[in-house]
């Protein structure tokens, strides 16, 4: 018998697995598939903007205070939003994947894929050197053939912002033969050390002194540092990633890095294993169920955490008649009562659309609660994107909230005297 | 074309939300651009086909391995390995089965037709002429690793010679033998058939067929959909008796499970019942283990095993209760690969033009079989097809985790793969 | 009034670029009138670009409007030879489900024997055969020949015909006012002054006959020359499923009325169609019991249908003329209304073709201009319906062709929109040629974003090939040149490319940030009426590559705006103002 199931293996699901099995306890995780970090930017989010001015949030751990008692970040409070984010980053390094933190606590801007600035707290190494408050012009290179970056709309619109940039190509037949291969083949390609070396003297030929050079995020899988590297040394010039549309390499080499980390501790992620049944006594669950090819698999745990993500992340469906409701346990959502008052009419509205602020509410223990305020389960905890009364990307806060409110909701779970005792 | 049911997997292209994570994991669409991934082959293309169209729009679906790692990953559960495999039957309905896709599909009247004179027909096929000709004229891969009959009987043969050796008892399981154990690798079943004895179960063997999954794999779904019913025919009684019906080879018991009726829209009593009676052994004997009611007088095994989950097991989502189990011999070492597909896909691997595609996805397998250590004795694998795709891909002779554990019972030699008591 | 910049002559000036105006302009140019057409926005801007994509056998009205009927059978056929690849043979099915009147079936039998409509009663397990998904409790089928069509193609064709034929096409020409004198007493229209959306110069048009073709948009034109012609609005709200659920064309066999017909269109299945008098033809309400009724009323010809995906819902206005008309849009004549005003109005130069179907055009620009020749005191036949419009040597239409091409070609690394299977180069082609102010133009030519994903994907990519195309052309004028590039084809990716495809877009001043944001809030429009299951988690992974990825709401130039801009905004009750208020 397991002490805890997560559901879920977004980066909520992970963070609460890994804090667990630190803590000793026999974790598992379990999901019907993959999910977000697959199209993220591979930046850790903590808060971008703020609603509902749209303000940039400049100094976001100070400023997660004035997004108000009901976000879910108040669960945590400042302090411990900090150390979870601490927390990951040393153990991500230990991966072999180095998260910097921009000086002063201050969000980070980095070029998006289409020029804007984009804030992000913690950025992986390889995005750092695109920092767009450094002096050095930018020279963005794009492969010609790929349809996923495209330098010069990067360029001119970083132009726009007083970023001196401009936008070159080489041919992406230098790095594969591959006439149909996406960023994921291509960073695959990367690994090869000819193909490599091929490149970086491509990139060499194109760059001027004193330029740095931004480049897809494509830039190897698991072999990433050392493709970075090469490219750097070669090329003379720093070099660094912008983030494409998904597949997202630098999202799947996180995937990677955390599923390696779970496996040093003997936690499986079971991908394809859908929950679609539980059993409760009272206020305890018992079992949760999932699809298989032919019988229901039972699994037992003491604790169960729920990381599936709202409506991204299939946590949440949805219906003609404006019905919201979670899928695993049932449990209440808060949500715009009637469908008529589920959207806005603009699509970039800087408020957002109402229906994705629907969620779980927690206590300040992370336990799902009724309308009167008690846990509907004992044993059951909350984390991530399915949170209610925060709409993640509108306010770019997705991978903080994910990390703080799993690790809290794991910590609060390991430290839970309502936990049934692992012998019945 | 088959008729289409809102039951049908077709339908579940709804659910999918173009996020290409499916192919980010396939592992063929990571090797070459014959295959366009699972996201364009399935989903996305399947919104292009329809009923009686002239010709069958696109062919790649062809190149999809079918090795279900898409429907594993996809976070809305389309299931896209069985829409290729629709799509290819539809082509197959359209414009007829090559001649090598139906002898490949015919593994039983294959096997059978061996077995009279094995010796025979393993020099027949196993020498470098026959191999360059079924090359040249069939499309059939020189290299790929073809099954040898067996020179020591069926596996049929032996429970009839050893009737009055078998345990009789008031547990009973049905053993569902498959073609490889039947005609290839008779010694999987005994071990079998002697782990579920020593656990006190009878084994019953009654009359079956082929599950018909190479056929499905190749998109013959009428000849497949014959086989399904004739197996529903004789063994659903026994699921509806309550008798589970257990397989060593994880391919035919998922066929039996889930893939027959979802790829051929088959939704009647008989065809849940046995659906809901058939086990892949090891799901089996975990759950044995979960009541307290496995034996685990296991001798020690100084092995240091690399065990490989194949597609098709992970495929049953059961977890990989092989791996638990094998865990529990004292001494063992077992090291889990991480590797999507070793390649071989059933028939995959032998078809001339898939067959370095094959080499080129198992590689990370074999590169991982090699990392264990110089002194791998052998690597372990619940698949027929996959045992023989890493013995080629490695050299290092494959094992079926039930043979584990017949020799930690002490009941078996792993090396000769023949039991050690009398029968 | 500015003063116009640009003088253009012309004998016949056509106002409208739906399918009727270049159907118009296609004849009369064939006819060797010098034509000049103008559209204030793009082709099928109008209804013909917001319909179910329909080619009539003429069932639907049999009993109901015989008139109307006959002329969809005439038409039908031509059509079939005429505009061969724009159509799609699927066949239709009038099905009698358990709802249906007791003797309207043996009346529609009947009516069309005696009009002449091919129609064959068939039983309803043949019928399920073809289509599985149907309801099993059908009682009766009649086949006959409704047929597919794609409008944005057939318009695009015929107005490259009528150019081939020398006529000239201006889109985002707005006409702004008529110019009309008075000779002897008599009133007369002699041109107009159109004004250039995005560059808005004034350009004079003088024509010895202005034919106004501008649909639910009629009655604006003809009173600038101070004529009333009231053409009611019928607004008709219809929702695309994500795939085709059935190939074939399903119509209820019984007086038509709401949501009685599924047409499989290209990669969706339509469930059409509402019919609601309003008073503004440009900005139409999707309500959400519409949506409803769509779902409702195609569950019973399609068991099940509403809990597949909805794709997308969208509303076009049938401009419904009939002299005196004041009951229910639906009663109203769907036949088509050719006004002479000189003796309607006693104003000459002005002719007026309005109501009518798609399935019509052709007809209805045929008598057009037999009564434009008839004003201008000439005798010149009309040719169209022996006439092939270019691209019919590809055939009709079928829905695996873009499948098949791309993978014959091996294009799978050039898709650009997946969904939708278009190539690059087949968005660089139409971009280079047909004026793109707005990614939605693109739409049009090649099915952009029309796919699953809405433009989740496309839209970036879209954008960024435009705009390394106009920084090209801006350091390498190319001259364009319209004859090395056939319209005919740019839904094919296998069409073949020519070196000239790196034309910039054709809009004065390119703005990618600004197609960017329009594209976007253009297809949010049409998926919030129909937003939940899997479509809202689509939307909710469209808004992670846009905001949290993109961070699109915080480009460069964030306060530009096209003239479509404000067409794509609408209202919604969250964003506090009354829905219900004009």
């Amino acid at each position: 018998m397991l002490d805890l199931l997560v559901i879920g293996a977004g980066l909520a699901g992970l963070s609460a697995a890994l804090t667990a099995a630190e803590a000793g306890l026999n974790v598992r995780v379990i999901a019907k598939g993959l999910g977000a970090l697959h199209w993220s930017a591979g930046t850790i989010d903590v808060l971008g903007y703020l609603p509902p001015s749209d303000a940039p949030a400049e100094q976001p751990l100070e400023q997660i205070t004035e997004l108000g008692q009901a976000h879910p970040y108040a669960l945590c409070g400042a302090e411990n939003v900090r150390a979870a984010l601490a927390w990951f980053q040393s153990l991500i390094a230990e991966e072999g994947l180095s998260y910097i933190a921009a000086a002063g606590e201050a969000n980070a801007w980095l070029p998006s894929p289409a020029g804007a600035r984009r804030p992000a707290y913690l950025v992986p190494a390889a995005q750092f050197a695109g920092a767009l408050d450094r002096p050095d012009p930018m020279l963005i290179v794009g492969l010609l053939g790929m349809r996923d970056f495209y330098p010069a709309l990067i360029a001119e619109n970083l132009g726009k912002q007083g970023v001196s940039a401009r936008a070159q190509f080489i041919s992406v037949s230098e790095i594969t033969d591959r006439r149909d291969a996406n960023t994921i083949h291509l960073a695959q390609a990367f690994e090869q050390p000819h193909r490599r070396r091929r490149f970086a003297e491509a990139l060499a030929r194109l760059v001027r002194p004193g330029e740095r050079i931004g480049l897809p995020a494509i830039l190897g899988l698991d072999d990433h540092a050392a493709v970075l590297s090469e490219l750097q040394s070669v090329a003379g010039a720093p070099v660094f990633e912008i983030p494409t549309l998904p597949p997202s390499v630098p999202g799947a080499r996180l995937y990677r890095a955390l599923r390696s980390r779970l496996r040093r501790y003997g936690v499986r992620i079971e991908a394809g294993m859908e929950a679609i049944n539980f059993a409760a006594d009272g206020r305890l669950i018992r079992w949760v169920e999932t699809e298989t090819s032919a019988r229901p698999l039972r699994h037992h745990a003491a604790a169960y955490l729920l990381a599936t993500g709202g409506i991204l992340g299939g946590g949440f469906s949805s219906d003609a008649a404006g019905r919201l409701w979670e899928v695993v346990f049932d449990l209440p959502l808060s949500a715009p009562p009637d469908r008529n008052q589920w959207f806005r009419s603009e699509f970039l509205d800087p408020r957002g659309q109402p229906i994705f602020q629907a969620g779980v509410e927690v206590d300040s223990g992370y336990r799902p609660v009724d309308a009167t305020g008690q846990p509907v389960y004992d044993n059951l905890w909350a984390a991530g994107g399915l949170l209610a009364h925060a709409d993640p990307l509108r306010e770019r806060s997705l991978e903080g909230l994910s990390i703080a409110a799993g690790r809290g909701a794991a910590l609060a779970l390991t430290r839970s005297a309502a936990r049934q005792p692992a012998h019945t | 074309m088959h008729g289409i049911s809102w039951q049908s997997v077709d339908h579940t292209l709804d659910a999918c939300i173009k996020c290409n994570i499916c192919t980010t994991y396939c592992p063929v669409a990571a090797v070459t651009d014959l295959f366009p991934g699972p996201k364009y082959a399935g989903p996305q293309a399947q919104r292009f086909r329809e009923n009686g169209q002239p010709i069958s729009p696109d062919h790649a679906v062809d190149y999809c391995s079918g090795c279900r790692v898409c429907n594993e990953v996809c976070p809305t559960g389309v299931r896209i390995a069985e829409m290729n495999a629709r799509a290819r039957a539809q082509i197959a309905a359209t414009e007829g089965i090559p001649l090598r896709n139906r002898l490949l599909g015919r593994n039983e009247l294959l096997g059978m037709a061996g077995s009279f004179a094995p010796r025979l027909a393993n020099f027949g096929l196993h020498n470098p002429v026959s191999r360059l000709l079924a090359e040249k004229v069939m499309g059939i891969a020189r290299e790929a690793p073809l099954p040898r009959w067996s020179v020591d009987g069926t596996f049929g043969d032996w429970m009839r010679s050893t009737r009055r050796a078998r345990l009789k008892s008031n547990k009973k399981v049905v053993y569902y033998h498959g073609c490889a154990t039947m005609y290839y690798e008779p010694f999987v079943g005994q071990a079998a058939v002697a782990v579920l004895e020593h656990n006190g179960y009878e084994v019953i063997v009654p009359p079956q067929n082929c599950c018909g999954l190479p056929m499905l794999s190749n998109g013959e779904f009428p000849a497949a959909e014959a086989y399904h019913r004739r197996n529903t025919a004789r063994l659903s009684s026994y699921a509806r008796a309550g008798i589970p019906i257990v397989g060593t080879s994880t391919s035919c018991t998922l066929t039996l499970k889930e893939e027959a009726p979802e790829l051929l829209d088959l939704h009647d009593d008989a065809v849940h019942t046995l659906r809901m009676g058939v086990w892949d052994l090891f799901e089996w004997l975990q759950e044995q283990h979960d009541q307290g009611e496995l034996r685990t007088d296991f001798r020690p095994i100084e092995l240091t095993v690399p065990y490989h989950a194949p597609c098709q097991q992970r495929a049953h989502r059961v977890g990989k209760p092989a791996l638990a189990l094998l865990n529990l011999i004292p001494g063992i070492d077992v090291r889990e690969s991480h590797a999507a597909c070793c390649g071989i896909a059933g028939t995959y691997g032998y078809k001339t033009e898939k067959y370095r595609i094959a080499m080129d996805v198992g590689a990370e397998l074999f590169d991982f079989v090699h990392a264990q250590g110089p002194h791998i004795a052998f690597s372990a694998c619940d698949s027929e097809t996959c045992r023989w795709q890493m013995e080629h891909g490695t050299g290092i002779p494959s094992r079926h985790p039930v043979e584990f554990l017949a020799a930690a019972y002490g009941l078996y030699d792993l090396e000769r793969r023949s039991l050690v008591s009398p029968p | 009034m500015k003063r116009p910049t640009k003088r253009i002559d012309a004998e016949i000036l056509v106002i409208g670029g739906g399918s009727t105006g270049t159907g118009v302009a296609w004849d009369a140019a064939l006819r060797g009138f010098k034509v000049v057409l103008v559209e204030k926005r793009d082709l099928t801007h109008g209804t013909t670009g917001r319909y179910h994509g329909l080619l009539h056998s003429g069932g639907r009205y049999v009993v109901k409007d015989p008139q109307s009927a006959a002329e969809c059978i005439h038409e039908n056929r031509i059509l079939r030879r005429t505009h061969a690849h724009c159509i799609e043979e699927t066949g239709g099915f009038f099905v009698v489900t358990p709802e249906d009147e007791g003797d309207y079936p043996d009346r529609f039998k009947a009516a069309c024997v005696e009009l002449g409509l091919p129609c064959s009663e068939i039983s309803p397990a043949t019928a399920l055969r073809r289509e599985p998904l149907l309801n099993p409790r059908i009682s009766r089928v009649f086949e006959v020949n409704d047929g597919a069509a794609d409008s944005f193609l057939a318009t695009h064709v015929t107005a490259q015909a009528a150019q081939l034929a020398g006529a000239q096409i201006l889109t985002y020409h707005e006409v702004v006012d008529l110019l009309t004198d008075s000779v002897d007493g008599e009133r007369r229209v002699t041109g107009a002054i159109l004004r250039h959306m995005t560059a808005g110069d004034d350009i004079a048009v003088y024509a010895d006959l202005v034919i106004n073709a501008a649909g639910a948009w009629a009655g604006h034109i003809a009173r600038m020359a101070g004529i009333d012609v009231r053409v009611i609005p019928g607004k008709g709200t219809m929702i695309a499923m994500n795939h085709r659920l059935v190939n074939t064309v399903v119509n209820r066999c019984k007086m038509p009325s709401d949501g009685d017909i599924i047409v499989p269109a290209h990669t969706v299945a339509v469930i059409g169609t509402t019919d609601e008098k309003v008073t503004d033809p440009e900005h139409l309400r999707i309500e959400p019991w519409e949506v409803q009724l769509m779902l409702q009323e195609g569950e019973k010809m399609v068991p099940g249908i509403n809990r597949a995906r909805v794709l997308r819902a969208w509303a076009g206005v049938r401009p419904l003329y009939q002299e005196g008309f004041s009951g229910d849009t639906r009663n109203a004549t769907r036949a088509l209304a050719l006004l002479d005003h000189q003796s309607r109005d006693g104003v000459t130069g002005l002719l007026t073709i309005t109501g009518g179907k798609w399935t019509t055009f052709r007809l209805m620009a045929e008598q057009t201009v037999d009564a434009a020749c008839r004003q201008l005191g000439v005798q010149r036949p009309c040719t169209t319906s022996q006439t092939e419009v270019p691209g019919v040597e590809q055939g009709h239409y079928w829905l695996g062709h873009r499948l098949h091409e791309v993978e014959e070609h091996r294009l799978q690394g050039d898709l650009i929109c997946e969904c939708e299977l278009v190539t690059r180069a087949m968005l660089e082609h139409a971009a280079a040629h047909n004026p793109t102010v707005t990614l939605d133009d693109l739409r049009r030519d090649v099915r952009l974003g029309m796919g699953p994903c809405q433009g989740g994907f496309c839209t970036y990519r879209a954008v960024g090939i435009l705009h390394e195309n106009a920084a090209a052309q801006e350091q390498n004028p190319r001259q364009d040149d319209h004859r090395l590039w056939n319209i005919a084809a740019m839904q094919s990716p296998a069409h073949p490319m020519t070196a000239n495809r790196k034309t910039a877009a054709q809009t004065p001043a390119f703005e990618p940030n600004l197609l960017l944001r329009d594209f976007l809030q253009e297809r949010w429009k049409g998926v919030t009426p129909i937003l939940w299951g899997s479509q809202l988690k689509q939307e909710r992974l469209d808004q992670l590559i846009y905001l949290s990825l993109m961070n699109a709401n915080h480009l460069p130039d964030n306060d530009l705006s096209s003239p479509l801009t404000e067409f794509y905004r609408f209202t919604s009750v969250q964003d506090g103002e009354d829905p219900d208020a004009a």
